[in-house]
């Protein structure tokens, strides 16, 4: 699993964040997602995939 | 049945507090983006499908402003979301501004670390539940008053760093502002009277700023000359506003849900932890008190789904009808937690999506925890019909009488 975020279309909200806390995080001065990890472990595949559902402008793309 | 001629007048009658107007199914089939008369006789378009309410909330062509705000149509006599908002030139940059400011402080690791203390609040008020049911002749308590409501005021207080001793104050100017059903300008009224309440809050806390989002606020304004104080004001108003109404309200929606579908309920008792998030998903996506919809205005004609919208119309997208979309969702007004589809519009979409959405989504998920945990046998202890409902914007019941 590859994931990828695209801060320019991001709006802060942290949704990505709530849903998989060890692969996205949010910088303290505006709230912009911030990847930590860019290939997780098989086993947060379910909450990166409801980050990537959740996210409410579409800016975390996974691939298998 | 199938859809009258001349434009339909919002507000939909709706069976009861958790059901929708059946009219949405067929508006959806029919006339997905369609011309309506606002409660106040002002013409607007009402959009009720997913495809289009998503895309319109994610697009740039529509705003909270109008570029003529006097000949703007109006929604309702409440003072929240009722007409234009902001300023036409510079909507963007405000807006942008806006977001930077706060969405730092209602971030998801924020809201991580108040988890603790959200849980000591929601204990505290089932012990208080407990010990009063237990007293209580009947045995009949308040869900609304004992934890629904509180629990939203608490933690928005102490985000902004307001007093809560004010709460009751707030609480009902709050009410009256949302009210469509108030007479004359009572919702315009209680504007100004909240107003005039923050402007004095905010002089006080001037004084000693803190670790707390008005203060932020207060220092952003004075560091920010096209930062205007009103606005400033106004934002602050909006948030204590935000804040607890709409969470409260889904508590009560969540509560009522679950406990009219008893096998939920049980499902959920059996395993809170492993059950509430998909639980508390469900609640936001069909959880949709009031009846109106999110308001904008078109920046320039636009072609949507056939139909052409001009330039200065209003259109409100039916977040509500959006999120029982047949063609989204199977089975769309059933109640089913376990369904595969997770995302929904309940805290909007694209770059207005709701800044508190990780705040509220912790305070969900604690509260039907911990109610699944310590009060398995929770009941009604009245009809779901004879519940008193808000004539307000964001709707919901005013009272929860549960016992167990
Ligand atoms: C369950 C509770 C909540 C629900 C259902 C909810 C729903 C929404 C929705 C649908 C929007 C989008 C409005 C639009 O696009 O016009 C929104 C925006 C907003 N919400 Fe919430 N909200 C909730 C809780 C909160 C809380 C606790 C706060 C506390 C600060 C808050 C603050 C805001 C703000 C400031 C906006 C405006 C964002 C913008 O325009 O960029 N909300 N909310
Ligand atoms: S969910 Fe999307 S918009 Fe929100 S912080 Fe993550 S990437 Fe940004």
């Amino acid at each position: 699993m590859k994931v990828t975020v695209d801060q320019e279309t991001c709006v802060g909200s942290g949704q990505c964040a709530l849903a998989a806390a060890d692969v996205f995080d949010q910088r303290d001065e505006d709230g912009i997602v911030v990847l930590v990890d860019p290939v997780p472990p098989a086993d947060l595949a379910a909450d990166v995939s409801h980050a990537a559902v959740m996210c409410p402008v579409q800016a975390i793309t996974v691939e298998d | 049945m199938s859809v009258a001629a001349g434009p339909l007048r919002l507000p939909f009658e709706r069976p009861n507090v958790l059901d929708l107007a059946p009219l949405y199914e067929i508006l959806r089939r029919e006339a997905p983006v369609t011309p309506v008369t606002t409660p106040v006789g002002d013409p607007a378009w009402l959009v009720t499908r997913f495809d289009e309410v998503r895309a319109l909330l994610g697009d740039k062509r529509l705003g909270r402003s109008h570029p003529e705000p006097e000949l703007a149509s109006r929604i309702s006599t409440a003072a929240v979301q009722d007409g234009p908002m902001g300023d036409y030139e510079t909507e963007e940059a405000d807006h942008t501004r806006l977001r930077r400011l706060l969405t730092p402080a209602f971030s998801a690791k924020r809201m991580r670390a108040l988890t603790e203390y959200m849980q000591a609040l929601v204990d505290g008020y089932l012990d208080r539940l407990v010990t009063e049911q237990a007293s209580a002749p009947d045995g009949v308590v308040d869900l609304h008053a004992g934890l629904a409501l509180p629990l939203p005021v608490a933690v928005i207080c102490r985000l902004l760093g307001v007093p809560e001793s004010d709460r009751e104050h707030f609480r009902s100017l709050s009410y009256r502002m949302a009210n469509y059903a108030s007479c004359g300008d009572d919702a315009y009224q209680a504007w100004n009277e909240f107003t005039e309440y923050m402007r004095g809050l905010v002089e006080t806390k001037r004084a000693e700023l803190c670790e707390d989002v008005i203060s932020d606020l207060v220092r952003a304004q004075d560091e920010d000359e096209e930062f205007d104080y009103d606005e400033m004001i106004s934002l602050c108003v909006g948030l204590l506003f935000a804040g607890h109404e709409t969470t409260a309200n889904r508590i009560g929606l969540g509560t009522l849900f679950l406990l009219s579908r008893r096998e939920h309920w049980e499902d959920l008792t059996a395993d809170p932890a492993g059950r509430v998030d998909a639980t508390v998903e469900e609640i936001m996506r069909l959880g949709a008190p009031g009846d109106l919809g999110l308001l904008r205005y078109a920046h320039t004609d636009l072609d949507i789904a056939d139909v052409t919208i001009p330039r200065g119309d209003a259109v409100i997208l039916s977040i509500n009808a959006a999120n029982r979309d047949q063609s989204v969702y199977s089975d769309a007004e059933a109640f089913a937690p376990d369904r595969e589809e997770r995302s929904h519009l309940g805290f909007g979409h694209g770059p207005h999506f709701c800044i508190g959405a990780s705040l509220a989504r912790t305070e969900l998920r604690i509260v039907f925890a911990a109610l699944a945990q310590r009060l398995p046998s929770l009941r009604l202890a009245r009809n779901m019909d004879e519940l008193e409902v808000c004539t307000t914007i964001t709707g919901g019941v005013t009272e929860l009488p549960v016992t167990w």
